[in-house]
Parts: C-alpha cells; sequence; structure tokens
C-alpha cells in the first residue's frame, strides 16, 4: 500500500522460492521443446507436432517474420526472462553486491512484455478444442511440461514484481521509474 | 514544468501517437483480408478473423468464439481506442482525472498481449494439420498485417509514458 493505494498483491515467496521456480523453468524449457506437443490423426495417417513444428512451418511457408515472432514470443523470450529472473533472485539469495544488476533488472521490465507463452497455451487450448470435432488430438508430454513452465514463470514473476515493488518504496520510487 | 519536461511529454505522446496510428492502418488489411486457407478432401475454404470467430460460434464452441472474437477484434479496437483517450486527455488538460487514466493505462499495457492469440493459433495449426490431400492448412497474408498492428499497439503503449498524466511529475528525456 501507498498513498492509500495497493502497489502489488500476490504471493510472497521470497528468495529461496523465487529462484527455486525460475530454475524450475529453466530446466522444463528443454523437455517442452523436444518432447511432442501435440499428435492428430486423420484416417490412418498421424502427425506428430513439436512446440517448433508450427515455427519451422511458417518458415518454410515464407512467412519468416511471424516466424520469428512466434519463436521470440513462445520459447526464447521466456527462457531469456527465466534465465534473468535467476540470476536476480540467485543474486539476493546469494548476496552478490558487488554486481550492479540495474540492467538485468530493465531487461526483465523489457522481457516482461514480449514474453507471452501464456497466450501460446491459450492458443493451443483453443486449436484443439476447434480440431476435436475434423481430426483425433492428442495431447503430448511436452504440451505438460510447457504448461508447467509457463506456470514457474508466472510464480517467480509475480515474486519479482513484489521484490520490485518492495525496492521501489525502500529507494524513494526511483527504481519503478516513477519520481518519488 | 520545465522545459526539458515539456519536450519529454512531447516526445513520449508523439511517438505513441505515431505508432497507434500505423497499428489504426494496419489493422484494416487484417481484418479484411484471409489470415488462413483450410484444404480438406478437395474442398477449399479461407477465412478473414472475424469468419473464423464466427464458424466457432456457428459449431456451437461459444466460448471459443467469444475468446478468439475478444482478443482478437475487441482488444486491438479497444487499446487504439484507450490510447486515444489517453492522448486526447493530455492535449486538452487532464484536470483531476490522472488517477483514473492511468488505470486505464495500466489494463491497456495488460490486455494487449492476449491479441497475439490469433497469430499463435494461425502457427500451431499449420504446423499440425499437414495431411496432405486430407487436410492441410495454410496461412495467408491477413496474418501478418495482423501480427503487425499487434506489435504496433504493443510498442504504442511502450512509447506512452504514463507520468505525462501528472502534470507534476517530473519526466526526463529518453
Amino acid at each position: 500500500m501507498r498513498c492509500g493505494t495497493l502497489l502489488a498483491q500476490g504471493v510472497r515467496l521470497g528468495p529461496d522460492g523465487a529462484l527455486v521456480f525460475s530454475v524450475t523453468g529453466l530446466v522444463l524449457a528443454v523437455p517442452a521443446a523436444l518432447l511432442p506437443f501435440v499428435s492428430a490423426g486423420k484416417l490412418g495417417a498421424e502427425r506428430i507436432s513439436l512446440l517448433f513444428t508450427g515455427v519451422t512451418s511458417l518458415w518454410e511457408t515464407g512467412m519468416r517474420a511471424l516466424a520469428v515472432l512466434v519463436f521470440l514470443g513462445g520459447w526464447l523470450l521466456p527462457v531469456l526472462l527465466l534465465a534473468a529472473l535467476a540470476l536476480l533472485h540467485a543474486s539476493t539469495r546469494l548476496g552478490w553486491r558487488q554486481f550492479d544488476f540495474r540492467t538485468v533488472r530493465r531487461a526483465v521490465r523489457v522481457l516482461e512484455h514480449w514474453a507471452i507463452p501464456e497466450v501460446q497455451v491459450l492458443a493451443v487450448l483453443v486449436a484443439l478444442m476447434k480440431l476435436g470435432s475434423v481430426v483425433v488430438v492428442t495431447v503430448g508430454s511436452g504440451f505438460w511440461f510447457y504448461c508447467a513452465m509457463v506456470l514457474s514463470l508466472l510464480i517467480a514473476q509475480r515474486s519479482f514484481e513484489f521484490e520490485s515493488a518492495d525496492r521501489s518504496l525502500s529507494t524513494g520510487g526511483s527504481d519503478a521509474g516513477f519520481p518519488p | 514544468m520545465n522545459l526539458r519536461s515539456a519536450r519529454a511529454r512531447f516526445k513520449s505522446t508523439s511517438a505513441s501517437a505515431a505508432l497507434a496510428l500505423a497499428a489504426a492502418v494496419m489493422l484494416v488489411p487484417a481484418n479484411l483480408l484471409p489470415v488462413l486457407s483450410t484444404a480438406s478432401s478437395g474442398r477449399n475454404r479461407s477465412d478473414t478473423i472475424f469468419s473464423g470467430a464466427v464458424e466457432l460460434w456457428q459449431q456451437g464452441l461459444w466460448v471459443l468464439a467469444i475468446i478468439v472474437f475478444t482478443a482478437s477484434i475487441l482488444i486491438p479496437f479497444l487499446k487504439l481506442l484507450g490510447l486515444a483517450w489517453l492522448l486526447f486527455s493530455i492535449r486538452r488538460g487532464v484536470a483531476g482525472n490522472a488517477r483514473r487514466l492511468t488505470r486505464v493505462y495500466a489494463a491497456l499495457d495488460f490486455i494487449g498481449r492476449w491479441s497475439m492469440l490469433d497469430v499463435f493459433l494461425v502457427a500451431f495449426l499449420t504446423g499440425l494439420v499437414r495431411f496432405g490431400e486430407l487436410s492441410t492448412v495454410t496461412p495467408r497474408g491477413g496474418i501478418v498485417a495482423f501480427a503487425a498492428a499487434v506489435v504496433l499497439t504493443v510498442l504504442a503503449t511502450r512509447a506512452f509514458d504514463p507520468r505525462a498524466l501528472w502534470p507534476a511529475a517530473p519526466l526526463s528525456p529518453a
């Protein structure tokens, strides 16, 4: 609360919990990218899709900018965000006061706007329901790893927002970008 | 308000206005051109964003139709209207509405990302539904225009500095 206004609300994990979720998310990103995401079958023909199958298909059809956008927003930037959050939480936990992490903090603020894996999860769910009447679809383990990665990211991110709000109050608002 | 602060405000609002205008232009082909085409058992069908939502509704998938309509049609337009409102408010003078307008900005900033739903949907369907003669989904030009419009609206929101809504707040140039 500040000036009668709620600045942040959520689960306060502390640096240990936040670090655990950041690292967990990073680990989960690997099987999410490598294991079968969804398989679809129609009249005996079966097709197994990985996380990046859509990206490669877009690339092959000549929509390269779109392929890059989907790859960045759906996987690479979330992974970079998790890595940045892990670094920040580790620095808090291990007391690395000799390093200046302002650049990493700024990077997190930028990445938060472009890392949108939760939108990809919703898109896949919409597609699965849409395709359900046309082809036989089976969700693979890669999709569940991806969902777990997204959940880990959201929790780690939420904790970072908390710490940022706390820091903002203690430093007179300069960290949040607003004047005190 | 000092000169530096006034310049920074002008730079923030004019960049945001330019990006929002570009997004509005891109939304025209995004909504008129087909975003994907489906070839299934010899039948070809092309869908725009709107006809895709209508098809879901006709299939009885009302919740999905509402989700797609909200994310792909309603949110981009609401975002542009909201940004226009903020920019005009600054031009006319915020006069006591700063707190409410800041909440509007926070809401616009949050909802923008969900417009990417259709882009991910088309990417996923393009990768999965490739059964040759039986059934194939192909992306079409409309989705590129739509993705450009969404990216531009996000950039427009990012370019807008909410401190411009608070006349007493000092604003350092970027």
